[in-house]
């Protein structure tokens, strides 16, 4: 991309780039794969918000680890309160803050994959 | 003559789909489910039968080191078909199918769990035996190689049964019938009238209805009418055509509504109804049974069904699930493969890697939880049947239910003790 740039002048919509930018951007703590741990001590090092700090709040960022933690299941194609039950009924223990944070209702209830793929 | 009766209850709930809607969820959840729910049982199993071997994950997995791991099974099929052969440019790269079924020698399975995969060796595990999506637990070691050397193999085994209900000294029979296939070339009206006749004590002489008069539950596993689908082309049907398509299912209510009138009837969809195709199916439509529907003894159920009379446990499908594994591997007959299916604790394991299945993301219908005290499987090509034993004193009465269009057979079970003998119907007359 930087040496096209030199020859067409690129019109960019601050609106527009910014939002997809936004969404798009794929969680950097992908790393919990095979964990066996429900809060991977990998990420609560790293303060649990380990990049972007102004794009999501503190609660999505606990969410997503949720959402990113594979001892739960995949969490594609069900509400994060869904996939809370689930481990409920598993018997897997999930913490207590993911229900109140999901039932307090001012967070997003879908996964962090939702309508992304 | 007064019909004996029996107390009836529908297990069906777990396999009605409701009001589960369809968000986009992969088939990921339903292994997930699966392998959850099979674990923690064969966890609790496998610390009787190896206490002193560490259980691992196959993320763990140690060069030389013994243990236990439990995983989903992957069978890896040199000849099962796939959807992306016709893309392919290299023609015939893959041998010639066999004409019954995808197994060859070259087959072999893999163990998976959340954390990897491993591929399984050595003789004692036969790939031929098993296939995709059962859940076990495996002893053995990892060789140099990356295989994992099978030492040993435990499955679930039988679940735990309900006791069989004291001995009533009455006979009382259930009628099993499937594969009716009305409208079918092969069906013989003739034949199915005969049938019904017999069953509502119509036929023979006192000794005969009082026989007919102890049958106190008809099941219809399955396939019970073919649609003609050389009318369907794609185009809007003319309303001559119309009328040709439903003929089978009014044919089909016709006869359903003298059964109904005299006794408790429980009609299961196949594969050939107008039902939805994937697993579990749901009831076919009382619409579609105006004239029995009326009847509180008609039930329209889902396939598998399960219910129970006079508290023994029915459980059965219409014979999609051992039609598939007898695609995907090999046994003696098909009552080997019902009891598989058992001992694996999944009614149709290969669901949803190669039969029909609805993406459920918080459970597993076909996992069984209890012990049927009959297992009957529906739409096979001959009636066939045996009891199996548990280890902890069950007993499960195995039944291949016959296509009734072409041999005219039906299944009698008698409640009491068990005992299965058939009903068959000829037509022709001998000169």
């Amino acid at each position: 991309m930087s040496s096209v740039k030199g020859f067409y002048k690129q019109k960019k919509n601050p609106n527009t780039a910014n939002k997809s930018s936004k969404s798009r951007k794929p969680p950097i703590h992908a790393a919990t794969f095979g964990s066996n741990l429900a809060q991977p001590p990998a990420l609560t090092s790293r303060n649990g918000n380990p990049d972007l700090q102004d794009e999501y709040s503190e609660s999505e960022s606990v969410l997503r680890q949720f959402d990113m933690n594979t001892v739960y299941g995949p969490c594609i194609g069900m509400t994060r309160l869904a996939r809370w039950e689930r481990a409920v009924n598993l018997g897997l223990n999930p913490p207590q803050e993911i229900e109140r944070l999901l039932k307090s209702g001012n967070v997003q209830q879908e996964s962090l994959w939702d309508s992304r793929i | 003559m007064e019909r004996v009766q029996s107390s009836y209850e529908s297990q069906d709930e777990p396999f009605e789909i409701g009001k589960e809607m369809y968000r986009g969820q992969q088939y990921s959840q339903i292994y997930y489910a699966r392998l959850r729910l099979m674990r923690t049982l064969l966890y609790s199993l496998v610390s009787q039968w190896k206490p002193n071997s560490p259980v691992c994950t196959v993320l763990g997995l140690e060069e030389g080191k013994e243990c236990v791991v439990v995983g989903t099974l992957f069978k890896n099929m040199k000849l099962k078909p796939c959807i992306l052969d016709e893309y392919s440019k290299e023609r015939s790269v893959v041998p010639l199918v066999k004409p019954h079924n995808f197994v060859d020698d070259d087959d072999y399975l893999v163990l998976e769990d959340e954390s990897g995969r491993v591929k399984l060796g050595g003789n004692i595990i036969v790939p031929s035996v098993y296939v995709t999506g059962i859940v076990v637990a495996i002893h053995g070691k990892e060789t140099g190689a990356g295989d994992f050397l099978v030492q040993e193999v435990l499955e679930a085994g039988l679940p735990p049964q309900i006791e069989f209900p004291i001995k009533s000294r009455e006979d009382r029979y259930v009628l099993l019938v499937s594969g009716l296939s009305i409208g079918s070339s092969k069906s013989n009206p003739l034949q199915f009238q005969l049938l019904v006749d017999h069953i509502t004590g119509h036929l023979g002489d006192e000794k005969e209805q009082s026989i007919a008069s102890q049958i106190v539950h008809v099941v219809i596993a399955g396939n019970s009418v073919e649609i003609p689908r050389g009318l369907l082309n794609g185009q809007n049907l003319a309303s001559k055509d119309l009328s040709k398509m439903a003929e089978p299912v009014k044919e089909l209510d016709i006869l359903l509504n003298q059964i109904a009138a005299g006794l408790p009837l429980d009609i299961m969809p196949g594969p050939c109804d107008p039902a939805n195709f994937s697993l579990p199916q749901q009831a076919l439509h009382r619409c579609l049974f105006p004239g029995s529907s009326v009847y509180n003894t008609f039930r329209s159920c889902t396939n598998p069904h399960c219910f129970e009379l006079d508290g023994i446990r029915f459980l059965g499908t219409s014979g999609q699930n051992v039609d598939d594994l007898d695609k995907y591997s090999e046994a003696k007959d098909k009552l080997d493969f019902m009891e598989r299916t058992l001992r694996w604790r999944h009614l149709a394991p290969t669901a949803p890697n190669t039969l029909g299945c609805y993406p459920y993301t918080d459970r597993d219908p076909f996992f069984i939880q209890n012990c049927p005290h009959v297992y009957f499987v529906g739409n096979q090509e001959k009636y066939d049947t045996r009891v199996i034993k548990g280890s902890e004193g069950q007993s499960v009465r195995l039944i291949c239910v016959p296509k009734f269009s072409e041999n005219g057979v039906a299944v009698m079970l008698n409640l009491r003790d068990l005992e299965c003998h058939t009903l068959s119907f000829g037509t022709q007359f001998s000169p």
